[in-house]
């Protein structure tokens, strides 16, 4: 039974249409999503890894190397079912820097644009007999079919020209559907859906086969078994690589495969939206591949027992033959060609990612226009290095002339991949690997391989040294690629190790390795950008981008960061930074973006702000936190612990970085600002509204450590006051953040005034039996004047007595006055102290007076020696509290015949007032408590101890300053001195006008 | 991201225990189909793993 070339090609046709059909149906949108969006899509696109390999080359693995066949499956399955190893970490740098392919991840790692040029020419070079593997599989299988079986290997009978054909339409759907995204990062729907129906329609075409195998060739299930047991060469050949390398060199190649190969890389890195996803795949892929694998030794057998002259790869398309049925032969053809049109699709469209990103950008062979749309110019390149990629395996197929088996094929393909492998377990896990080590062992493994592995595959080629590593070295039966894949791979790992420990490492390649460790111990190093606002980037990006490609870009970077166009906090510009680093890293590849973006948006030269970023290693943290355990879980409940103190602490905290950047922000800071944390992390001092923004910056370049009061108009009216305190830098140097502490004090403010108006009435308590006596001597002196003029007839008697009587009335008037004065001074409810020039002496003179109203208090001589024409700029009436209170407390401390003398000196600026008394003194160990409230020597009920407290806090308001020295002498009355400093002032131009 | 130690647990496990498990797969008398059994451990072992998983720890 024999196809006509017309009706293959139909099938083909009929096969790649039902493929477009579902490609354009799902980029449409007709397919829903539930099912394009499904877990089970994405598992069955991974599916791309069982290419021709799986469906024709491993049953040749299976009669050659027995149950070794499995280790086909069984590399993938072991790198799938421990994906937290090596895939996780990969995915994650894949997602966050936008990285697309190995070459891509690798020059991110190595930051070498050479690194990225070397693994791409040599993947091109590596995956050519894969590409030719699937091209002569359709070939062979239409060979087949078209009934010239018995010459097969004859390069004049086959069916190149249809299998052209199949290489073009398969260029063209690959233009088509892998090509739609500009970013090699952005999933293309319909081709993961294509590509996860091509794995089902394997799966079923696999599936036919073995019940055709089985039904249909051994009878039954039964029948199988009696074979087997009537076929011990069979049964034996099952175990033929229990007893040397070739298992363990078949897993060490397919457990790379999985992660080296371009094609496998890309659906499961590339086209992954969802990390939960390839959690899904551990387990679903590894189902998958058994059910994929389950057919093989069945259907191996069945071409064994029937014996035809078709290589064992061919075993469905015997049976078919054998049995003359349609459908078991379609579907050995169809479980080929679905196999190897996926594998070509996948693997050319990420070869043509590596090759734009790594060879054609950086080296410029060809120039990108910059005034023309670069995305349409990009989108070209890649369908047209697709194009060139297809024709390439094409053209090394029809090199090989079909001598070779699928199975070398895949070998050779599979131990060239191999030699990544070492780089890429290398980036999560080593950070002292360098660039030099990965080129010096690639380049010795690839040697190897090239010299042992790809020479000998075209069979024409003797070369002495390679024959003789053949012969002696690697000798060892039939299985010398064993060999020399181990050997390649060993002396590869080795190099690349002993290159990186001997040579340096550059500073870039650190950071990179950071980056990309496994144990995730990097701290994101606080940069200082040179440029201020994302509008700045976007100028400055237009010199390399061109100015639409430039705004797009930052545009869609601001989106996606859900920032505003206006944005300016450097917080946020850092994180732009990265993120338009990982976009055009997904447009451009990682080289070419991390070129563009560090000559076009750099940092700040020097150490200054190379700090940690605290907030974004605090939000790393608060996303991770679920993960952790022991140890680490411990650690970060006690970051919480500590972070939520300084949240709920009462006091205002905030750490302030070197360039004006606020690190820290808590809800204290928010409470007495009315500034969310949210709103200033990570922005500049600059943003703070009014005041806020004044007062803080001025005391953090300030030289003062403290600012005891500092008074805040709020946007309210009402007033408030605050203490600030700082400290600047750690004790380690290595921080060079200025912590700054808040602390709202308007409650203790208030009080204060409270307490002041207070005290003074209570002064006025104190003087009101002298007030009264005072006042009652004139007006006795008025009622006996008046009394003398009810019979006073003599005109200058009479005027002689009313004068006496003005002046005893002006003399009540006086002390009515000075009291009522007394009593309003400071009762002012806004709290502002208005300061102005006053008589410093008459000042005196008029608190000495006062206390002379007090009859009972002892009589102790005041002297007031100061300057009559001495001025103070203060306010009179908490001037004359100030006097009232130090002289009253000197008057308490002397005896009946004490003495207090006011004395002042003066400088341009300053009037300095001391008040000396001959008093009792005050203990050396007391003085430092003068000053607190409540604080008194008194007796009790003598004395509020405010007093003192009160005249600290005048003094403050007023810019002076008071101070205590005591003794002044020895003897039984040492005496002590009261100084007061207050700004000199001058009535200047109220007179001059 | 840190590493699930019970895959570090698994991993030490398979490879002490593979020589036994070689042994059982190759036995005279066993059954042509007796790896597959081993695999379908294998992926019960790994769905039973990812369910415990973090849901993103990327």
């Amino acid at each position: 039974m024999s196809f006509s070339l017309a009706q293959i090609l139909l099938c083909i046709v009929a096969y790649l249409t039902g493929l477009f059909a579902v490609a354009y149906l799902a980029d449409r949108g007709l397919i829903s999503e539930r099912i394009t969006r499904h877990p089970a899509t994405y598992v069955l696109s991974l599916g791309v890894f069982a290419g021709a390999m799986a469906t024709n080359g491993v049953m040749e693995l299976a009669y050659r190397y027995g149950y070794s066949f499995l280790l086909y499956y069984g590399g993938v399955v072991f790198m799938f079912a421990f994906a937290a190893l090596l895939l996780l970490p990969l995915l994650r740098l894949c997602r966050v820097y936008q990285l697309s392919s190995l070459a891509d991840v690798l020059t991110f790692r190595f930051r070498s644009p050479r690194v990225g040029a070397i693994i791409t020419v040599a993947m091109c070079l590596t995956l050519l007999p894969l590409l030719a593997l699937q091209i002569q599989v359709v070939a062979d299988s239409i060979h087949i079919l078209a009934g010239d079986a018995g010459s097969l290997f004859s390069r004049d009978n086959r069916q190149d020209g249809l299998a052209l054909l199949f290489c073009i339409i398969i260029t063209v759907f690959s233009i088509l559907f892998g090509t739609r995204h500009v970013s090699a990062q952005q999933r293309n729907t319909g081709l993961v859906t294509a590509i996860a129906f091509e794995s089902l329609v394997k799966l079923g075409a696999m599936f036919v086969l073995l019940i055709a195998a089985v039904y249909g060739i051994f009878g039954s299930f039964a029948g199988v078994e009696q074979w087997l047991q009537q076929s011990p060469e069979v049964k034996n050949a099952l175990e033929h690589s229990r007893h040397d390398n070739t298992a363990r060199t078949l897993l060490v190649i397919f457990f790379a495969g999985a992660v080296c190969m371009p094609h496998i890389f890309h659906m499961v890195f590339a086209e992954n939206t969802d990390s939960s996803d390839l959690r899904t795949a551990t387990w679903g892929l590894p189902l998958y591949l058994l059910l994929l694998s389950l057919p093989v030794l069945p259907v191996t057998w069945a071409g064994i027992r029937l014996g035809q002259q078709l290589p064992i790869d061919y075993s469905g398309l015997a049976m078919g033959l054998e049995l003359r049925s349609t459908t078991v032969s379609a579907a050995a053809f169809v479980a080929g060609l679905s196999a190897a049109s996926a594998t070509i699709i996948i693997t050319t469209l990420a070869l043509a990612n590596m090759c734009l990103n790594h060879l054609i950008l950086p080296t410029r062979l060809l120039q990108i226009d910059r005034d023309i749309n670069i995305y349409m110019q990009l989108k070209w390149l890649r369908r047209s290095l697709i194009g060139i990629l297809i024709l390439a395996g094409y053209g090394f197929f029809i090199a090989l002339s079909g001598t070779q088996t699928l199975t070398q094929l895949g070998l050779v393909a599979f131990s060239g991949t191999l030699q990544f492998l070492p780089g890429i377990i290398a980036t999560p896990y080593w950070p002292s690997a360098n660039r030099k080590g990965l080129i010096a062992g690639i380049a010795t493994g690839l040697t190897i391989w090239f010299f042992a592995m790809l020479l000998p595959l075209a069979g024409q080629f003797s070369i002495p040294l390679v024959s003789a590593l053949s012969d002696h070295a690697l000798a060892a039966g039939d299985n010398h690629w064993a060999n020399a894949v181990l050997v390649s791979l060993t002396l590869n790992a080795s190099i690349f190790v002993l290159v990186s420990l001997l040579t340096s490492t550059s500073d870039d390649e650190r950071v990179a390795a950071e980056i990309c460790s496994m144990d995730d111990s990097t701290r994101p190093v606080r940069r200082v950008l040179s440029l201020h606002s994302a509008a700045e980037f976007g100028e400055q990006l237009a010199t390399a981008l061109g100015e639409k490609t430039a705004r797009s870009e930052v545009n869609r970077a601001l989106n996606e960061l859900q920032f505003s166009p206006g944005e300016s906090r450097p917080y946020a510009l850092r994180r732009l930074r990265a993120r338009l680093e990982a976009n055009l890293s997904g447009l451009l590849g990682p080289a070419v973006a991390h070129g563009i973006v560090e000559r076009c948006i750099p940092f700040q030269a020097g150490p200054q702000g190379a700090t940690e970023d605290l907030y974004l290693i605090e939000r790393k943290l608060d996303r991770v936190q679920s993960s952790f355990t022991g140890l680490t879980a411990d650690l970060d409940n006690l970051r919480r612990h500590y972070r939520e103190t300084l949240d709920n602490l009462p006091i205002g905290v905030c750490s302030i970085g070197t360039d004006g950047e606020v690190l820290l922000w808590n809800r204290s800071m928010e409470h007495i600002t009315g500034v969310a944390p949210r709103e200033v992390l990570g922005s500049l001092l600059d943003s703070l509204p009014r005041p806020w923004r004044q007062i803080i910056s001025d005391f953090q370049r300030g030289d003062s450590h403290t600012l005891l009061k500092a008074e805040v108009a709020r946007d309210s009216g009402q007033p408030c006051w605050i203490s600030l305190h700082k400290a600047d830098g750690g004790s380690d140097g290595r921080s060079t953040d200025t912590v700054i502490l808040v602390e709202d004090i308007t409650d203790f403010e208030l009080l204060e005034e409270e307490l002041l108006h207070n005290e003074r009435l209570a002064s006025i308590g104190r003087l009101a039996a002298g007030v009264a006596h005072e006042i009652g001597n004139p007006v006795t002196g008025i009622a006996c004047l008046a009394q003398n003029l009810e019979y006073e007839t003599d005109p200058t008697e009479i005027r002689f007595a009313a004068l006496d009587i003005l002046k005893q009335t002006d003399r009540i008037s006086r002390i009515v006055e000075s009291l009522v004065n007394f009593s309003h001074a400071g009762s002012s409810s806004s709290g502002e102290v208005s300061l102005a020039p006053c008589n410093l002496a008459d000042c005196v003179d008029e608190a000495v007076h006062l206390l002379a109203l007090d009859r009972e208090a002892k009589p102790v001589q005041f002297t007031n020696q100061c300057d009559r024409e001495l001025v103070v700029l203060a306010n009179s009436q908490r001037l004359l509290q100030v006097f009232i209170n130090l002289l009253g407390n000197a008057r308490d401390a002397c005896d009946d015949y004490g003495r207090v003398d006011i004395t002042a000196d003066c400088t341009d600026a300053l009037v300095t007032i001391n008040i000396c008394d001959n008093g009792c003194g005050i203990p050396a160990e007391l003085q430092a408590h003068v000053f607190e409230p409540f604080f008194t020597t008194k007796d009790p009920g003598a004395g509020t101890g405010l007093g003192l407290a009160l005249v600290f806090s005048i003094m403050d308001d007023m810019n002076g300053s008071v101070s205590v020295s005591s003794p002044l002498s020895d003897g039984p009355n040492p005496g002590t001195r009261v100084t007061l400093q207050l700004p000199r002032g001058s009535y200047g131009n109220t007179f001059d006008a | 991201m840190y590493i699930n130690r019970a895959l570090l647990l698994a991993v030490g496990v398979f490879i002490i225990f593979s020589p036994a498990v070689e042994d059982w797969i190759f036995h005279a008398e066993s059954i042509w189909y007796r790896p597959y059994q081993l695999w379908l451990l294998v992926i019960v072992a790994a769905y039973w793993n990812q369910r415990s998983s973090y849901p993103d720890e990327l």
